[in-house]
């Protein structure tokens, strides 16, 4: 049902199926996040998690042609986003929302100078002259550190880095309220991630820009994220505020990721990831997810019905083994 | 131990709009065989342009590279196909850097068959052996990429650059795209692997803590130059180069109670096009003179420990 929230933004048991030859596959169940105006939430899980389907649904930019279902409820500043229209997208899209891709060709033109594109890009939803735009553009181009003597060169003359961040600068062109951004500092080194990261942290302050954060690097997750959300297997299996996950990591796959970092402090001759892999996604399970890989997995995880224990008020974890830790 | 892979003033430049872009400008280090050297720097400083040129994927505009010492330039076509054999690249994206329409074992055999110099059968049993030393499942012999999670499609890339036994591998970010626990299991098989059949990697990447972890030497890259070379350990103990200090700063730690004191780097970043004479860091370095906008030159500050920055001993009270 499509119900008016007061929150500034929220998705409500959000499940996304997605079919693929003759199977269904469940990329997202259940999901439901909140977010207030300039908070910061961490989305944090492995390939395949269901994290950037996540965002592609908050912007309606799923393929359509794969896409089997679409449930739930997503709403920004009051209003539905799955009940808008094409022109409310299209105001949506861009100004109000909008989303770094995992992967920057994804989102550039390849055969347009990198200034014109973020010039264009502001243009669409500003009301301002070609010179304006270009001025703005060159602005967000030296903010992510490039240099206004290589604005005009093409996307392919760029490294990796380089073009990643001509997209957070689009991104950001327009200053919207609520940023989505899918893995937007991996490809850049610590020194240029931390001035972006300072850039979003700015426009929180200044504008109240809430964003949600999809990640594997949780390091940078502690850095800028108040909240943070594990998802496993398109489901969230931890969700609590920073110092929830950090001080008191409870599921067992989220101690496995802290787990599988290599520590800056400590030699180890080997790491330690998590063993196995991801279920399939084509399977719905009346268990919990994770139990093929659980190094904890025992006789009474079979008779665990997989629901949200709360730990400690707003501290979420999808486990029976939170209870017995109190 | 002898020098692998060395360079002599190497250059790589490209033709931009304003100018030339100094991607590479006078890189003279080596890699000892069966080490590992760990590059870091800023995004766009020239790492995958100094991997690539290594390997010859680029031409060099000027400079020598020498493999086992033999200049790679001056190779005549029979040497240039036996160093083309031992040398390959591991990229950041496994699936845009595998052909989507083939599957896993067309993959791997494909340099096999190139080669021309194995029979099916050998081509046949060279692949499943392949796949069983980087660990992906006989099953999935006929997957396509796409089917693959990234981290068998890393795999797929790691067993297709072994076909042929090379010695060196240019890692290019090979574990950025992946999770930390898929990371886990992709820098253990690398590690193995060297140690297996004693491969010499160049490993670009951007996560300190990575680098930390699998390198035997760090060099530190700003700008198409080297600023500091050393040993993996010492680097951490003992950043000397200003450019260091501030990239070691920045990592990001998952303790959020005690969080590092941040150098953030201020002023203009200076441009690769046409760069000029003198330090290139200066006109973002607290401690930059005109001295350094002059001139800027190399010394050998601790013992294994090279660092380009006249201020380098002052700095650091040495
Ligand atoms: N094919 C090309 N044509 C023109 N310029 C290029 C080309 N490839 C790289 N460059 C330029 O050379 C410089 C170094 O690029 P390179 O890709 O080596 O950087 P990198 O250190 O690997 O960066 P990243 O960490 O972002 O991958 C950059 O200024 C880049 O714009
Ligand atoms: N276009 C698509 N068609 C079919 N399946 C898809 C498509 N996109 C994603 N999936 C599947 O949905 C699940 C979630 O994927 P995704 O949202 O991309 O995860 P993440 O961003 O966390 O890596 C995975 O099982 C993936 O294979
Ligand atoms: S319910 Fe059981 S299998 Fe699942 S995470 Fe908890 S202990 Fe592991
Ligand atoms: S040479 Fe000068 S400008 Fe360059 S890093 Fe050293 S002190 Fe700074
Ligand atoms: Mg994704
Ligand atoms: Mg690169």
């Amino acid at each position: 049902m499509a119900k008016t929230r007061e929150n500034f933004f929220g998705i409500r048991h959000l499940t996304v199926k997605y079919h693929s030859g003759n199977s269904i596959i469940h990329a997202v169940n259940d999901v439901s996040l909140e977010l207030k105006a300039g908070e910061t939430l961490g989305l944090v899980g492995e390939t395949g998690a269901g994290k950037t389907t996540i965002a592609k649904s908050i912007l309606r930019i799923l393929p359509e042609s794969s896409v089997e279902s679409v449930e739930g409820d997503i709403w920004f500043e009051g209003r539905q986003i799955l009940d808008m229209n094409d022109k409310e997208l299209q105001a949506l899209r861009g100004k109000s929302i909008s989303m770094i891709f995992q992967d920057p060709m994804t989102a550039l033109n390849p055969v347009k100078t990198v200034v014109s594109q973020i010039a264009e890009g502001y243009r669409q939803h500003q009301n301002c002259s070609k010179a304006e735009a270009n001025k703005r553009a060159i602005e967000m181009l030296e903010m992510v550190g490039i240099g206004a003597d290589r604005a005009e060169e093409y996307p392919h003359q760029f490294s990796g880095g380089m073009k990643q961040r001509v997209v957070i600068a689009l991104a950001l062109a327009c200053s919207p309220q609520l940023l989505l951004a899918d893995e937007p500092t991996t490809a850049l080194d610590v020194t240029i991630q931390a001035q972006v990261l300072d850039l979003i942290r700015d426009l929180r302050n200044k504008l109240g820009t809430a964003m949600i954060l999809i990640t594997h690097d949780l390091g940078v997750v502690a850095e800028v994220c108040d909240k943070v959300a594990v998802i496993y297997a398109g489901r969230i299996i931890e969700q609590g505020t920073l110092q929830d996950i950090y001080d008191h990591p409870t599921h067992p796959y989220t101690c496995g990721l802290f787990g599988a970092l290599p520590d800056l402090d400590k030699d180890v001759e080997r790491l330690s990831p998590i063993e196995g892999l991801p279920p399939d996604p084509s399977v719905i399970r009346e268990h919990c997810d994770f139990m093929e890989r659980c190094p904890y997995a025992c006789g009474k995880c079979k008779k665990f019905n997989n629901h949200m224990i709360e730990m400690t008020p707003g501290h979420m974890v999808r486990c029976w083994k939170a209870n017995e830790e109190e | 131990m002898a020098a692998l892979v060395e360079t002599q003033n190497l250059k790589k430049y490209f033709k931009s709009g304003a100018g030339m872009v100094h991607a590479v400008d006078d890189i003279t280090f080596k890699i000892e065989e069966g080490e590992t050297v760990g590059l870091v720097g800023e995004s766009g400083c020239g790492k995958s342009t100094l991997g690539r040129t290594l390997i010859h994927l680029n031409e060099s505009t000027d400079g020598k590279i020498l493999f086992r010492g033999q200049d790679v330039t001056k190779l005549n076509k029979k040497e240039m196909v036996k160093f083309r054999k031992d040398v390959q690249m591991i990229f950041q994206d496994p699936y845009s850097s595998l052909d989507p329409r083939q599957t896993v074992s067309d993959i791997i055999m494909e340099p096999l068959k190139l080669d021309g110099s194995f029979s099916q059968e050998e081509i046949k049993n060279r692949t499943r052996e392949l796949m069983d030393t980087v660990g992906i499942e006989k099953r999935l012999r006929m997957s396509y990429p796409h089917e693959l999670d990234g981290g068998r499609r890393q795999r797929v890339g790691i067993a297709r650059a072994l076909a042929l036994n090379p010695k060196f591998i240019v890692c290019d970010e090979p574990v950025s795209a992946l999770d930390v626990s898929i990371q886990a299991q992709i820098l253990n098989l690398l590690m193995d692997l060297q140690r297996d059949l004693g491969l010499t990697y160049l490993f670009i990447t951007h996560d300190m803590s990575v680098v930390k972890h699998i390198s035997n030497q760090i060099c530190v890259m700003y700008l198409g130059q080297m600023v500091e070379v050393c040993d993996r350990k010492e680097l951490f103990a003992y950043p000397l180069h200003p450019y260091t200090k501030a990239l070691l700063s920045a990592i990001p730690t998952t303790d959020i109670h005690n969080r590092r004191e941040r150098i953030i780097l201020k002023g203009e970043i200076k441009s690769p096009i046409n760069p000029g004479p003198g330090c290139r860091f200066a006109s973002r370095c607290p401690y930059a003179d005109e001295g350094c906008r002059q001139g800027v030159k190399s010394q050998e500050v601790r013992p294994g420990h090279v660092v380009v920055c006249n201020k380098a001993k002052e700095i650091n009270q040495l």
